[in-house]
């Protein structure tokens, strides 16, 4: 899903590029006022985390597989604009050491996995979880956010090709969209286990406070 | 501990190494800028920037071997879109290939989108593949503070840098651990042991963190973010990146 450069045309990357780079800037300045020095040390080990997470590959079907986003976990650990800063940390990370993701396309990249798969996610978590009560609501919301997250990133990559002109949308779009649906599943399962995993291990970290 | 996927060549010396990162970063970010926004038909300028790279990876003294192999991470997305060429709308001036499937045609309008796409992203990645296997990564941060990038971002990112080789380690050996174990990963909901070490990993990473930030406090972290430091611009600098921008601006208008 990491557009690489020249995908892209002008319009589209420059309006993303502007887009994300407000939501950032945004995310900067509630987090340097909300931070504590605690979070400085923490936030850059937890994007590591979430990049080396997303190296561990899952089968899906028929051969391809598929790797965790870590969006929407992201963001209900640390809160959404938190989510939202380390998406784009770990994406500048990838697209100048690895060159998954390219520079043009980083405003594109970040659109659709730290604003769609953080930040748009949290909220859907926010209001699913809130439907059922306890731990299940909590599981049940963190599944379906996940879902969500991959499948809707993977519609806005797709809309994002297509208004470039690179992709027929009518084609594109449900292809994108049904094979992340797949992949989707798998991020679901793993929001869930891992939250699983904390709250049996350190409920304590669910309680910290969100930006 | 090694790890020969990282900033494998940034560390070699040569004339475009020891360029100041600040310039080096204009000007193979500009290069991009100026290749993606181009025609899809300026192809004399498309040869113009691969000079450009040309030389520079010469200068460089970066093994070509290594520049491309790191730049075939394009191409799953070039056959993304190259599977939808036929889909397309055919070309109204017509010329293109009927496939002999249903309606699916190949058009010219296809192939220019395709061929496009594939020039520029090519050229765009062995840019940053330059950029970044000739300067180590603190120093590309130091320029990227030195250009006004937020010093926030530069801490996060320096910190998530310092920490992912241990935590890519952390999940090598967690993966040998797993398959000694007799781990297939042939079906979807296999995904819950992912999510099992990746849990535990989050474990791992949090007390890390915790344990970090203990360390800087006891060491006198008051929260302040300090930056690099700053380093001086030199004629070289100067000279490199006039003559960089110039050329491409000269590609640009004139091809």
């Amino acid at each position: 899903m990491h557009i690489p450069d020249g995908f892209l045309d002008t319009k589209t990357w420059v309006t993303l590029g502007v887009v994300s780079a407000g939501t950032v800037g945004l995310a900067l300045r509630k987090a340097s006022k909300k931070i504590g020095e605690k979070q400085i040390p923490l936030m850059g080990v937890l994007a590591a985390f979430i990049f080396a997470a997303q190296m561990l590959n899952f089968p899906v079907a028929g051969g391809t597989s598929g790797h965790f986003m870590g969006g929407v976990l992201a963001a209900i650990l640390l809160g959404p604009l938190a989510g939202v800063l380390i998406m784009a940390i770990v994406l500048i990370i990838q697209c100048l050491v690895f060159q998954d993701g390219g520079l043009t396309a980083l405003g594109a990249n970040i659109f659709n996995m730290g604003i769609i798969g953080a930040l748009v996610g949290y909220y859907f978590y926010l209001g699913l979880s809130r439907m059922v009560a306890g731990t299940r609501g909590m599981f049940i919301g963190a599944f379906i956010a996940s879902w969500l997250s991959i499948v809707l990133a993977a519609g806005a990559c797709a809309a994002e090709l297509a208004v470039s002109g690179t992709v027929p949308l009518k084609v594109a779009l449900p292809a994108m969209a049904g094979v992340h649906g797949l992949i989707g599943i798998g991020e679901g399962l793993i929001t869930v286990a891992v939250l699983s995993l904390i709250l049996k291990a350190r409920p304590d970290l669910l309680e910290t406070e969100k930006i | 501990m090694k790890h020969d996927f990282l900033d494998k060549y940034s560390s070699l010396n040569s004339p475009i190494h020891r360029l100041d990162a600040r310039a080096k970063i204009i000007a193979f970010i500009g290069m991009i800028i100026f290749c993606v926004s181009s025609p899809p038909n300026a192809y004399l300028a498309f040869l113009g920037y691969a000079l450009f790279l040309l030389i520079a990876a010469a200068l460089s003294r970066v093994p070509p071997t290594h520049i491309l192999k790191s730049s075939l991470v394009v191409i799953p997305f070039v056959i993304l879109v190259a599977v939808f060429i036929p889909f397309l709308k055919p070309d109204h001036i017509g010329g293109g290939y009927s496939l002999g499937i249903g309606k699916l045609t190949v058009s010219r309008s296809g192939l220019v989108v395709f061929e496009n796409i594939l020039i520029k992203s090519y050229l765009a990645i062995i840019s940053v593949i330059l950029l970044s296997s000739t300067t180590p990564f603190p120093k590309l941060l130091r320029g990227f503070e030195q250009l006004k990038v937020p010093k926030l971002v530069i801490m996060l990112a320096s910190f998530a840098y310092r920490y992912l080789f241990l935590l890519i380690e952390e999940i090598e050996r967690m993966e040998r651990a797993r398959d000694a174990r007799a781990y297939r990963g042939r079906w979807l909901w296999q995904a819950k042991v992912i999510g099992q070490m990746i849990g535990s990993l989050f474990l791992r990473s949090y007390e890390r963190g915790e344990r970090v930030y203990v360390a800087m406090a006891s060491r006198g972290f008051t929260g302040e973010i300090v930056g690099f430091g700053k380093t001086k611009f030199q004629a070289k600098d100067v000279l490199f990146l006039f003559f960089a921008l110039l050329f491409f601006t000269f590609l640009r208008i004139e091809v």
